[in-house]
């Protein structure tokens, strides 16, 4: 299917899905699969957006994107086995298609934050979001300061994309990882992400940061942020909720006057607090 | 576009089975349990005009309580018709409807509900029924003690936004077009109408008066809104709103103004239709995501929101209240927590101060 008729699929009618062929399945963590979805190469999407992914007879779920577009036509798709619709997903196979329709949301404001020194702190699959974003951030050094990632998870094991870690240091990103309960052969730090801010060797007030992760870990390292001294409309986080629709109708993701799927998934700390979002 | 004509009451019942010819005829008919509902008409002389506000809003024949959306054709575990791909066919209504009998209150819901389904995403289903429905509303001669559209502006006639509108003027109607279908619908049918005269107009203009000086409830919904904007209407109030409502959803059945719905997948022996179906904030279960973790878990957070919906996001956003003042709710709500009643009661904690 060519990107014009996508194009006009979509002009016709918001609520009909096409289809990617599953390309490759990676299990990252337990119940957690990376799938690569070969669509068209001319389908562009931006980190912080996502994309209704649907099985038919079980539904549809909104997915963020956890790849760039321009990575050879694939996109990736990090998802945990949570519900009817994701347990359907996880029991598809590689050759198969997946039904999506988007990209939705507002992304990241990437060019807000240039030139500064960036924070992204990470909680579980909250990674996923964030991984476009980091490598934009690896392939674009002159648009960013110092750029550290915080990432913390349950358990090594509960870990994504452990395997990438190396490159994104490699890629000039200094990751330090930690977890709630570690094991023997775990030599990260142990606790929560936000015991890690005397990590980042940045000066708070002139950096921004990107979070994602659980809500009472992002409510958490928000406040943080704030009163070790960066302004919130720089605090910059990306929500999820329940949605049906993805396009300002059904109702479900609406919080605050603000519609998590139109006006998000991406609010800074400044609308969080403003709109009384979370 | 704008015109005005009289149309005599004798030639209703003809104009009607005209209309109907190349549309379908929906109008207020009593039910088996002698309640009014718009239904497909079938003998017009059973078409129940001067019915109590109660009538559910015919919001039903733009977006369904239940509503086909997209069908897969074929067996799931079948192999797709070409590569990646399968026929799914859109199930998008394309009826052609002429509405009879509509209140003002309903008509005025047509702005703001255009607004949000046809903004920046356009809801294909919604502008498809829209675009072949024909709206003839009714003047309210006789409002309800539940109306209160007086005060919003959205009745008992209207100006501006309707196709056709009729006002009862006893043995005859003064009939005026308001939109291009309407002015030519009429026109088509010309021999049926003649101009008004001056008695016309004065007799018009007598029913307005009367029909405004019947109502018993003058409800504005600005000064509400600059209550709960300057912060007087605190949480223990929305506690009290809380702790009294039973959850049924009947308001948000009956508002012609609610929309959030749900959308689910009928799997059937040969193919699967995802379907949508009325869904209301006011459930429990409504934000619940698949972790378990339920957003707005608290009733007081789903009968605030509810409010706040209507009263400051709707004016925020789309540039008008949540509420046209039909008193549906009100008649519905077995709590006593329905939009005229709490915004009297907010615009009380002005006056008697938060006490409640």
């Amino acid at each position: 299917m060519n990107s014009n008729l996508i194009a006009r699929q979509a002009k016709n009618n918001i609520y009909l899905p096409f289809n990617g062929r599953i390309e490759e399945i990676i299990p990252l963590a337990p119940d957690v699969g990376l799938f690569r979805v070969r669509v068209e190469s001319q389908l562009t999407y931006s980190p912080g957006q996502f994309f209704m992914v649907s099985v038919w007879g079980a539904g549809e779920v909104p997915i963020s994107v956890a790849s760039l577009p321009d990575e050879g036509g694939v996109l990736d798709l990090c998802i945990r086995k949570a519900g009817m619709v994701t347990t359907a997903i996880h029991s598809l196979q590689t050759g198969q298609s997946i039904g999506l329709r988007g990209p939705y949301g507002n992304g990241f404001p990437l060019e807000a934050s240039k030139g500064r020194d960036i924070v992204v702190v990470a909680g579980g699959i909250g990674i996923a979001p964030l991984r476009p974003l980091i490598h934009w951030l690896i392939r674009n050094p002159d648009k960013a300061g110092q750029v550290t990632l915080l990432y913390g998870s349950r358990s090594p094991e509960d870990m994504v994309f452990r395997d990438e870690i190396e490159k994104w240091r490699e890629g000039g990103i200094n990751v330090v990882l930690t977890v709630d309960k570690g094991n023997e052969k775990w030599n990260g730090h142990i606790g929560l992400v936000t015991g890690l801010w005397h990590e980042v060797r940045t000066d708070f007030k002139k950096a921004a940061a990107y979070i994602c992760g659980p809500e009472i870990m992002i409510k958490a390292a928000m406040r943080d942020l704030f009163f070790l001294g960066m302004p919130d409309n720089r605090i910059i986080t990306t929500l999820e909720a329940h949605m049906k629709c993805g396009v300002g109708k059904c109702g479900h993701c609406y919080a605050g006057p603000k519609y998590i799927c139109t006006d998000g998934p991406v609010f800074s700390y400044e609308e969080i607090k403003k709109h009384a979002i979370l | 576009m704008k015109g005005e004509w009289i149309l005599d009451k004798n030639h209703l019942s003809y104009w009607l089975r005209q209309l109907r010819k190349d549309r379908q005829l929906i109008g207020p008919l009593r039910d088996e349990g002698r309640d009014i509902v718009f239904r497909t008409v079938e003998n017009i002389h059973e078409i129940v005009l001067d019915c109590p506000a109660s009538l559910p809003s015919p919001k039903e024949f733009l977006f369904p309580q239940y509503e086909p959306m997209l069908r897969l054709n074929s067996n799931p575990s079948s192999p797709p018709l070409r590569k990646g791909v399968r026929a799914v066919e859109d199930l998008t209504d394309k009826n052609r409807r002429v509405i009879f009998g509509v209140r003002s209150c309903d008509i005025s819901t047509l702005g703001l509900l255009d607004k949000f389904y046809l903004g920046k995403y356009r809801d294909p289903y919604y502008e498809q029924r829209r675009k072949n429905t024909l709206f003839i509303s009714v003047v309210c001669n006789n409002p309800e003690p539940t109306c209160f559209c007086i005060g919003l502006a959205t009745g008992p006639y209207l100006e501006k936004g309707f196709d056709i509108q009729l006002t009862d003027l006893g043995d005859r109607y003064f009939l005026q077009t308001g939109s291009a279908e309407g002015a030519r619908t009429v026109r088509s049918m010309a021999f049926l109408f003649r101009r008004p005269t001056k008695l016309d107009y004065e007799d018009q203009y007598e029913v307005f008066l009367s029909s405004k000086a019947g109502f018993q409830k003058r409800i504005g919904l600005e000064g509400v809104r600059q209550m709960i904007l300057s912060g007087r209407v605190k949480d223990d109030f929305w506690q009290w709103v809380a702790g009294r409502c039973f959850e049924c959803g009947g308001c948000v059945y009956e508002c012609p103004l609610c929309t959030c719905f749900t959308v689910t997948d009928r799997v059937y022996p040969d193919g699967i239709e995802r379907v949508r179906l009325w869904d209301t904030c006011l459930f429990k279960g409504f934000t619940r995501m698949a972790g378990g973790v339920i957003p707005n878990e608290k009733m007081v957070l789903r009968t605030k929101r509810w409010y706040y919906h209507k009263l400051i996001h709707y004016p925020e956003t789309l540039g008008d209240f949540g509420c046209v003042g039909c008193g549906r709710c009100t008649i519905t709500c077995p709590g006593k927590i329905d939009m005229a009643t709490i915004a009297t009661k907010i615009k009380g904690l002005a006056l008697n101060g938060d006490g409640e």
